[in-house]
């Protein structure tokens, strides 16, 4: 109903924070999709001095690191790592926590059970000792920092699918399609997926931020893709000089809070423009 | 015992209260000019349908109306002499619960769910007066056997959804008549209680007040309730009070067509005991849409043209009553005319 | 209530079997024999202690006998043997464990009070500019990384100012009794359980704003004032106590993220707990000290959900009496 999608897009628009959020993820975008050309060659390139601070030289707008790398272009294409992985984990989560949720709602019985010990489980084992014991059994490659990304972040998704498709199963209209003889797969995939995804996607904004935070802290300690220019691992390096050159340490982590802020307040935005009547202050 | 006898001085005097509510779509007159007086072992119900503000007025008095978007734009609330409505704060907070009490609706939700019920009487207690836990403990008990509860003393560590419904309701009780208060308002005590134990709860109240000398203010849209416990009742339309009445001559000869349409009966019908209010053709104007003149014209079939350009006063129309009702004015004026001379 | 409590900490059995278990499938999805990388990381040559090896890890058996010989030397608190520390597992990582239990409460006891402090300051103050100011410094915390916090209070606290240390736990040479050193202690654990705690406090402050919200709307919270009580009363008596169960349940389903979270830390402020040992049994590849530490860590986080969960029986009567 298109009606229901402009009332949605309105209330979204009307919350100041959330429209913030949103501009600052399409200058994110923009400056990974626009990195190429920006800084065409090898971020990780020698430049010039090591250690220049940001603001003083205008060749490097952001200044230099320890080995004379330009910071900027580290930041810009850090920044498409960081969609990257972002998107990727955040993806891989999403579609193990909606086939785990999805399942334990539909059949019910002791599959439900089963999957939602199997949640638990993923939920009591510590988060990033888990991702980081991937990483180094498996290696640190970009993929494997992702899939380990994906699969420390997929609980929350799991619950809440399964929470809507239990709610939605016991509509009127799924009853009605039963009755008309459509097999449960159809109704699942055609039928009660189309209405629960909405929260979930709300969700997945918000698993985003969650994959950039982690990816960050895995790179920060040495244990990522070291072929990647990441902001977490800027911050790794820079470590040693925080007495003289904390610059360092400070611009990419000011970059990775301005996204993770940013998802944050398009995520609260896009729950509270679908649920409006919780909107009462 | 008619109004204005000299051996019932008022201990409540609202005069002229108009309280508004302040909302997107404009300032709205939810009271509007009422006033009110109880005296001392007198019992004042206010009747009407949801929405007429008899709710306010009690949460006005008490100052315990909910500031944004409600607010006492004007009048007084005088209480043994004090205007309740100028007072600070902290001077009301002393009133409160001591001197006026108060008990609600739905007693299941008006209890915390995670504290006992004996905590909460010997908060109760403790707040108003300067005594130990250890007297305030056995005055817990002593209050609770008041409302007539069994095996009191057990009931203290009792958490509320322990407690049925009438028992909660009788434990909300013990606890406003806690510090003796002069004046009690009930809000619709018995609405969300079993049929049953709604005449049990009536009647204890009726007692504690006897025995105690306080105002009650009993406030229902429920005639039974009127019938049994009223010395006199103030009948509440759209925030305007439109007519006030003794109990039995107000059931005997309701003057304001409303209350007849309340009572469901012709105005010279007999009221049976136990009825509900009777259904009314039409519906409450929202009082951001409330007609010129009276704010009844649009479901009474006595309304003529002054009652939609004019705005009805309350008259005294016969002695101990007054009406907001043009009908019955020129009805009682036809009456007397025909009487004669 | 016994048998509740019972049945919920008997409910940790299953889950830290399913752990062990877990362990074992990463173990065979190493590039490689597993044994083999371990044997010649840590530079084993003799071949009596290959022998041994090879027995208490039954390499040239079926799968599953492994798997079954696996799980029994866990139960038996046999996590391995690690070359580096040249002590068993377990041994090294008890060792450690307290100095990151130590930094957990630390960091959750600087969340709950600066959080609900927050959420219940923001909710008595709705709407005016201290509400937007707590919600601000909510949101902002929410999303610095704890790791990025830490180094840049690091910066400004111990660099520049010079109020705290640099990092460690302990300073080195002083030995003045057990009070001093709970003290010592408490100062070199002031930032990094700041840090941690922090992004937690911001959560805390949400949530507890939002519950405070519901709570005063409320039919008792009129009952309380209708009483005569005074505003602080009504909130720290009756509004408060309620609140606060939603933060104690948030709390139990937080705990494995802190765990994690204390591995970072730990690595900015050299804090000696299991995160460090983590990470550099990661660096060295030393596997049993990355298994060992994974399986321990769940248990504790097991444990401590476990005792989240018996106290809000506790502290809910509705469910406690039913």
């Amino acid at each position: 109903m298109p009606s229901l999608a402009t009332d949605f897009v309105r209330r979204f628009a009307r919350n100041r924070a959330a429209l913030v959020g949103l501009v600052l993820v399409i200058a994110l975008i923009g400056v990974a999709l626009a990195a190429p050309w920006m800084f065409p060659k090898n971020p990780l390139r020698i430049v010039g001095r090591p250690e220049i601070w940001p603001f003083v030289n205008a060749r490097f707008p952001l200044g230099t690191d320890s080995l004379g790398r330009d910071i900027a272009a580290m930041i810009a294409h850090g920044a498409r790592t960081t969609l990257l992985i972002g998107l990727c984990a955040s993806l891989t989560a999403t579609l193990i926590g909606i086939t785990v949720g999805a399942s334990a709602a539909f059949f019910g019985g002791w599959v439900d059970e089963m999957l939602m010990r199997f949640t638990e489980l993923f939920q009591t084992i510590p988060n990033l000792i888990f991702v980081l014991t991937i990483v180094s059994i498996l290696g640190q490659k970009i993929e494997y920092v992702t899939i380990a990304v994906g699969i420390v972040t997929w609980t929350p998704i799991a619950r809440l699918t399964r929470a809507e498709f239990m709610s939605l199963r016991d509509r009127e209209f799924v009853q009605a399609c039963r009755a008309m003889g459509m097999g449960n797969m159809r109704i699942m995939l055609g039928e009660i997926l189309p209405n629960a995804l909405p929260p979930v996607i709300v969700l997945s904004s918000l698993v985003i931020a969650g994959a950039v935070l982690f990816e960050s802290a895995v790179s920060f300690l040495g244990l990522g893709d070291p072929n990647i220019s990441s902001w977490g691992r800027l911050i790794g390096d820079g470590r040693t000089l925080i007495r003289t050159s904390w610059y360092i340490c400070a611009v990419p982590g000011l970059a990775i809070m301005l996204t993770v802020l940013a998802l944050n307040l398009i995520g609260d935005g896009l729950n509270d423009a679908l649920n409006p009547k919780l909107r009462d202050r | 015992m008619a109004v204005g006898d000299p051996e019932r001085t008022a201990i409540l005097d609202i005069d002229r209260l108009q309280v508004s509510l302040f909302t997107r779509r404009g300032v709205l007159p939810a009271v509007d000019g009422l006033s009110l007086t109880v005296a001392a072992r007198e019992t004042v119900a206010i009747v009407g349908e949801s929405g007429c503000g008899k709710s306010l007025t009690a949460l006005a008095v008490m100052r315990l109306l909910p500031e944004p978007p409600a607010k006492i734009v004007s009048g007084a609330v005088r209480f043994m002499g004090r205007d309740l409505a100028s007072l600070s704060d902290r001077a009301m907070r002393r009133v409160r619960g001591k001197d006026i009490s108060m008990i609600f609706q739905d007693p299941m939700t008006s209890l915390n769910p995670v504290t006992t019920v004996g905590d909460q009487l010997i908060e109760a207690i403790q707040w108003h007066n300067d005594v130990s836990r250890r007297e305030a403990h056995a005055r817990a008990v002593e209050l609770l056997r008041q409302v007539r509860i069994p095996d009191a003393e057990r009931r203290l560590d009792d958490y509320p959804h322990q407690m049925s419904g009438g028992m909660s309701q009788r434990v909300m009780i013990a606890m406003a008549i806690a510090c003796g208060p002069k004046l009690l308002i009930a809000d619709e005590p018995t609405t969300a209680l079993d049929v049953t134990i709604q005449a049990q709860i009536l009647e204890l109240i009726k007692e504690l007040q006897a025995s105690s000398g306080m105002g009650l203010i009993i406030i229902t849209h429920d005639l039974g309730v009127v019938a049994e416990t009223a010395d006199r009742v103030v009948v509440m339309y759209a925030g305007r009070k439109v007519e006030e009445a003794p109990v039995e001559a107000l059931f005997e000869r309701p003057l304001h067509r409303y209350t007849s349409g309340l009572l469901g009966a012709t105005p010279s019908a007999k009221r049976r005991r136990g009825s509900r209010l009777a259904e009314i053709g039409g519906s409450v104007p929202a009082l951001s849409e409330l007609p010129a003149g009276c704010a009844f014209q649009n479901r009474c079939a006595d309304a003529f043209d002054r009652c939609r350009t004019e705005r009805p006063k309350l008259m005294p129309l016969m002695p101990g009553r007054t009406a907001a009702c043009f009908a019955a004015e020129e009805e009682l004026s036809r009456h007397v005319a025909a009487i004669g001379t | 209530m016994r048998r509740i409590v019972l049945r919920r900490l008997l409910q940790i059995i299953p889950l830290v079997f399913a752990v062990i278990v877990l362990n074992f499938v990463l173990i065979h999805l190493a590039p490689g024999s597993l044994f083999d990388v371990m044997t010649s990381e840590q530079q084993i040559t003799d071949p009596a202690m290959l022998d041994q090896l090879r027995h208490t890890y039954g390499v040239d058996q079926p799968t599953w006998v492994q798997l079954v010989k696996y799980i029994w030397s866990v139960m038996r608190l046999d996590l391995g043997f690690s070359y580096r520390q040249n002590a068993p597992v377990l041994d090294v990582i008890m060792q450690q464990l307290p100095a990151t239990v130590i930094l957990m409460l630390a960091a959750t006891a600087i969340a709950l009070l600066v959080g609900v402090t927050a959420g219940v300051m923001a909710s008595v103050r709705v709407n005016t500019i201290w509400d937007n100011l707590i919600s601000l410094g909510a949101v902002f915390f929410f999303a610095a990384p704890s790791f990025w916090l830490g180094i840049m209070m690091t910066v400004l606290f111990a660099v520049k100012l010079g109020w705290f240390p640099v990092g460690g736990m302990r300073t080195i040479g002083t030995d003045n009794g057990a009070f001093a050193d709970a003290l010592d202690v408490m100062y070199h654990l002031a930032l990094p359980a700041t840090a941690l705690g922090l992004f937690y406090a911001a959560t805390y402050a949400r949530v507890m704003r939002a519950s405070m919200l519901e709570v005063f709307r409320l039919d008792f919270v009129r009952t309380a004032r209708a009483k005569g009580l005074s505003p602080a009363r009504v909130v720290l008596a009756h509004v408060m106590r309620n609140a606060l169960l939603p933060i104690v349940t948030l709390l139990g389903l937080q705990l494995g993220t802190v765990l994690g979270g204390s591995v970072v830390i730990e690595a900015v402020f050299s804090w000696p707990g299991i995160g460090s040992l983590l990470f550099d049994s990661v660096m060295s590849r030393n596997f049993p000290m990355v298994l060992g530490v994974l399986v321990l860590g769940s248990l504790l986080v097991a444990v401590a959900n476990a005792t989240v969960d018996i106290l809000y029986l506790r502290l809910d009567p509705r469910i406690r009496l039913r």
